[in-house]
């Protein structure tokens, strides 16, 4: 399988245990549960309806998934329709080659980027600096990022992994002088910088939060307004999204809009919302001349067809990651793949190959947090433990041991008589000789692998059944 | 490389195979997203502007709002403003408004004639934008701007400082009214939603305003019959 998410592999675990030993990081990721993730519960709360409303745009999904190569052909007809042009990549090389094609063949250089989770995807920055074309990212997070070399963190806050004083250190090298860290200042000094580089481009990049197949609208979603610089100054827009994207119908759209921001951030509608519709009409003075839409598959076909379809639901608010105890922990880099989170332990192991990524569908406590968030409901501790049950079955996994040890669990569990017979004994012994503390520290051999990151609860001293008995209950 | 049908081809195939794996729903009417506003309009919209850190002016007249528009010019220390050309404002008289103080009025009619670098130039250079909307919709503390010209998407975008005028007729309760409105077959080039001052959280999560859009976002509501 390609490996088109990240440069190398690396541990889950290895990357957890620098994270938790990370001071700054721990101090900023243990701010997310009472700001974004309190905002998206008070959201839901205060929204009349708000379960069904998620239900309806969860149902939208299911039902254009069913018939995604339809709506895919209607949105490019629109497209076309409204003078625009559409192209189709299998995968991230060929996303990247047809857009260093597009902006070659305008003889441009200089091109500004508005965030997109699936231009990291497909490493699309890579790709035009390997051209020689100079893109710069012009998101306040993305920006830092793109000047420190990093990957995105978070899928909506993709620096929440620096302090201010890191930004400040990393904004003080095109500054050309030392900035102090106050936010206003760095916004401030990302503001003017920015500005010149929106005057220059001769070409602007953006991804699409949807597309409507009816009217060959793309939609973009953005709270900073440099997506919308970026579509209103280049004479050129190229945007580029999944096909999971695509929903049938504009009159679809609020019911995405209405749940989208709240799981986001809390707020109703973000700051900016742009439906836009093909290149501008004759007589306007601004907008683009020339728009290119270029739909990528990327394995998100290999998904469709499978119990874990449901994945291509999501619409990429990051509000799982906000509420989630692993990620609040290990924070975003440590999950390896772009997409971070709970959702990110589904979507790394199957864009990018279940073995290599074994960690990450058991990087969650199943706790269910995530699901709760969710604006279109998805069940993501049920897609873990399929990709749980899948990773049983892959050769490299295989555990004799294992293998055994829930043979033995599943006979015992199945007679009512040895179930019986094992509680006694376990009450028995572990659990009278464990009285003062009732958790086990350390496990011998193979189960070691539990006790090191956490106890593990022994039996009682005494059977719920023995107990019952002896407080004169029947049955 | 795979033609387009190779790519449609592969993606239906599993578009077909996956429906064996829907999630079955009970079905979800349409109207349950509609949330609309209870109680004034006007004073709903307002409510709302405020609420997202956006400054929203309830005036009983255009004549009121002239004077509140003079005020606000002030503030921003405007030397030159970007205009929309609008019914509203041309009611509200705004060339002369602007004239009076010796703000520079840069609207379709002046920007037009101006080679594409120098009207970028003299974009850049603006302190405030001045428009009205199209609709405005009370839930939500939204403004809707439809791109055409006269009504350039740079007004709401490139200045420090946004002021809409907005009256009473434009706000509308939910955003499923402007959608209805908006009809899939006669979209404008780009339809924007404003929803507040320009944020941004990308600094340790913080609340940061004014990054790349406007930072002061003030709404003139003309609350006349």
């Amino acid at each position: 399988m390609t490996d088109y998410l990240r440069e190398t592999h690396h541990e889950f675990e290895a990357a957890s245990a620098t994270a938790l030993a990370d001071p700054n990081l721990q101090r900023i990721l243990g701010q997310l549960n009472d700001t974004l993730g309190r905002r998206n519960r008070d959201a839901w709360a205060a929204l009349p309806n708000s379960d069904l409303m998620r239900e309806k745009a969860r149902a939208i999904k299911d039902e254009t998934l069913a018939e995604l190569d339809k709506h895919l052909e209607t949105l490019e007809r629109s497209v076309l329709g409204r003078g625009g042009h559409v192209h189709w990549a299998v995968d991230g090389a060929e996303a990247c080659r047809i857009i260093v094609e597009l902006i070659q063949r305008r003889g441009a250089t200089k091109v500004v980027k508005s965030k997109s989770m699936t231009s990291e995807e497909i490493h699309l920055n890579h790709a035009l600096e390997h051209a020689g074309i100079e893109a710069v990212e012009t998101d306040l997070g993305e920006y830092i990022i793109q000047l420190a070399g990093h990957r995105p963190s978070h899928i909506v806050a993709p620096a929440i992994h620096l302090s201010a004083g890191e930004i400040a250190t990393i904004l003080s090298k095109p500054a050309g002088e030392r900035l102090p860290a106050e936010r206003e200042v760095l916004a401030g000094f990302a503001r003017r910088a920015l500005r010149q580089k929106f005057a220059e481009a001769e070409v602007g990049i953006s991804g699409a939060n949807f597309a409507i197949a009816e009217t060959g609208s793309i939609v973009l979603v953005t709270n900073e307004g440099n997506g919308r610089l970026t579509c209103a100054l280049p004479p050129c827009h190229i945007a580029v999204m999944g096909v999971e994207k695509v929903i049938p119908r504009l009159a679809d759209l609020p019911h995405f809009l209405k749940v989208l921001a709240r799981g986001a951030t809390g707020q109703k509608l973000s700051i900016y919302t742009q439906i836009i519709t093909g290149p501008r009409q004759p007589d306007e003075l601004d907008g683009p001349e020339e728009f290119h839409l270029v739909i990528l598959d990327n394995g998100r076909s290999r998904i469709l067809g499978t119990p874990l379809r449901e994945s291509l639901f999501c619409i990429r608010c990051g509000a799982c990651l906000n509420v989630c105890p692993i990620y609040r922990s290990v924070g975003g880099h440590a999950y390896g793949g772009v997409y971070a989170g709970p959702i990110g332990a589904v979507l790394t192991p199957l864009y990018d190959g279940l073995a290599a990524n074994h960690h990450l569908p058991h990087a969650s406590s199943l706790c269910g947090a995530c699901q709760a968030a969710c604006p279109v409901k998805i069940q993501i501790p049920d897609l873990l433990i399929k990709l749980r049950e899948q990773l049983h079955d892959e050769p490299e996994q295989r555990s004799r041991l294992e293998d055994l040890a829930y043979g033995l669990w599943a006979r015992m569990l199945r007679s009512p008589r040895l179930y019986r017979w094992s509680t006694w004994l376990a009450t028995r012994t572990i659990g009278r000789w464990k009285r003062k503390s009732p958790w086990i520290k350390r496990l011998p051999a193979k189960l070691s692998g539990w006790t090191k990151s956490r106890d593990f609860p022994a039996p009682a001293p005494e059977r719920f059944r023995d107990w019952w008995r002896k407080e004169g209950g029947n049955g | 490389m795979v033609s387009r049908e190779g790519f449609l081809a592969t993606v239906r195939q599993a578009a077909q195979q996956g429906r064996s794996y829907r999630v079955h729903l009970r079905p979800v009417p349409d109207e349950i997203g509609y949330l609309g506003a209870e109680g004034d309009l006007c004073e709903r919209f307002a409510a709302e502007v405020n609420a997202v850190g956006g400054e929203a002016f309830v005036v009983a007249d255009l004549e009121t709002a002239g004077r509140q528009l003079h005020s606000l010019l002030a503030e921003a220390g405007a030397q030159s403003a970007v205009c929309w050309k609008h019914e509203v404002l041309d009611r509200l008289g705004l060339a002369e408004l602007l004239a009076a103080p010796g703000v520079a009025r840069w609207d379709y009619d002046a920007l037009a004639g101006l080679p594409a670098e120098q009207r970028l130039q003299r974009l850049l250079a603006c302190e405030v934008g001045i428009t009205s909307c199209d609709w405005a919709i009370a839930e939500t503390g939204t403004l809707v701007m439809c791109s055409r010209p006269g009504q350039e998407r740079l007004a709401s975008l490139i200045a420090p400082m946004h002021i809409a005028i907005v009256e009473r007729q434009q706000i509308v309760p939910d955003l499923i009214d402007v959608i209805r409105m908006l009809g899939a077959d006669k979209l404008p080039s780009n339809v924007t939603l404003i929803t507040g001052p320009s944020k941004t959280g990308d600094i340790e999560l913080q609340l940061t305003t004014g990054v790349h859009g406007p930072g002061k976002w003030r709404v003139i509501v003309v609350n006349e019959r």
